[in-house]
């Protein structure tokens, strides 16, 4: 055990370039966090496709083949989800009121779409209709899940 | 909200101030993730976690999960008062500030690592 002459005598020793080495090294660590919550660059395309797969596939009009397609959508998201929280290796609060605000105007975003392509599809039947809303959301889904996670790296280098 | 600076030796030790970098911005981590940040080995990473264990810094938490045992640590209130004091410590010398009347030492349970 060291001795110390009284309180903040360990702390007055501290000369400032060692504790700017400390923060530096705070900083540093932050930047290794953000980083590996970033998802890696397959992950919100494999999210696009499996929205774009399930909106394309009532192109079909099969109320069956549309409940299973939107079962399989179920589980694979849960699964690419959960793998992406295995490989980050961290629990974290992914939303805050930012991330929430960007995750509400995708759902409203898809949402949008889907209602425009009912419209199109099954009001005035036009073919071609779910493929064409389905191939728009997966670039939706990549720009707000990107964005989601550029909120989130921002967030924890700045905390 | 204010932090009192207070310098805390305990976290200052470097691997233990990246533990609790990493630990404050979230709920909790895996032990191996945080093996792989600091890079050290799993005794090392050990030694230091129970450090800051027994100073009431951090809780660590074994659950099983496919047939092996998973840990994961997180910081307490106590543990994130004590870092949020540090880091508010080192940015008041690194500013040249000073140590104000109200910077303080903790006394350290240990001064290992």
């Amino acid at each position: 055990m060291e001795s110390h002459s009284g309180p903040g005598s360990e702390a007055a020793g501290l000369a400032t370039g060692e504790a700017a080495t400390a923060l530096a090294a705070i900083g540093a660590s932050r930047s290794w966090l953000s980083d590996r919550v970033i998802a890696p660059c397959w992950f919100h395309p494999a999210f696009g496709l499996l929205a774009g797969a399930v909106i394309a596939e009532a192109e079909i009009r099969s109320v069956m083949l549309f409940a299973w397609s939107v079962a399989v959508y179920t589980i694979a998201c849960g699964a690419l989800m959960w793998w992406n929280q295995q490989r980050v290796g961290v629990a974290i609060q992914y939303f805050d009121w930012r991330t929430r605000a960007v995750y509400a105007a995708h759902v409203l975003a898809l949402t949008g779409l889907i209602a425009a392509a009912c419209w199109l599809g099954l009001g005035r039947e036009i073919n071609g209709a779910f493929l064409a809303a389905g191939i728009v959301a997966v670039p939706l889904t990549v720009v707000f899940g990107r964005w989601t996670d550029r909120l989130l790296q921002v967030r924890l280098q700045a905390s | 909200m204010n932090t009192a600076a207070r310098f805390d030796e305990i976290v200052h030790a470097p691997n233990r101030l990246q533990i609790c970098a990493i630990l404050s911005a979230v709920d909790s981590a895996d032990f191996a993730t945080m093996r792989e940040a600091l890079r050290v080995a799993d005794s090392v990473l050990s030694k230091h976690i129970r450090v800051l264990h027994e100073a009431g810094y951090v809780d660590v938490h074994k659950t099983a999960c496919a047939g092996r045992v998973r840990t994961s640590v997180s910081l307490t209130s106590a543990g994130r008062t004590a870092y949020a004091g540090h880091v508010a410590a080192l940015q008041a010398i690194v500013s040249n500030e000073g140590l104000q009347p109200g910077v303080g030492l903790r006394s350290p349970v240990t001064t290992s690592g």
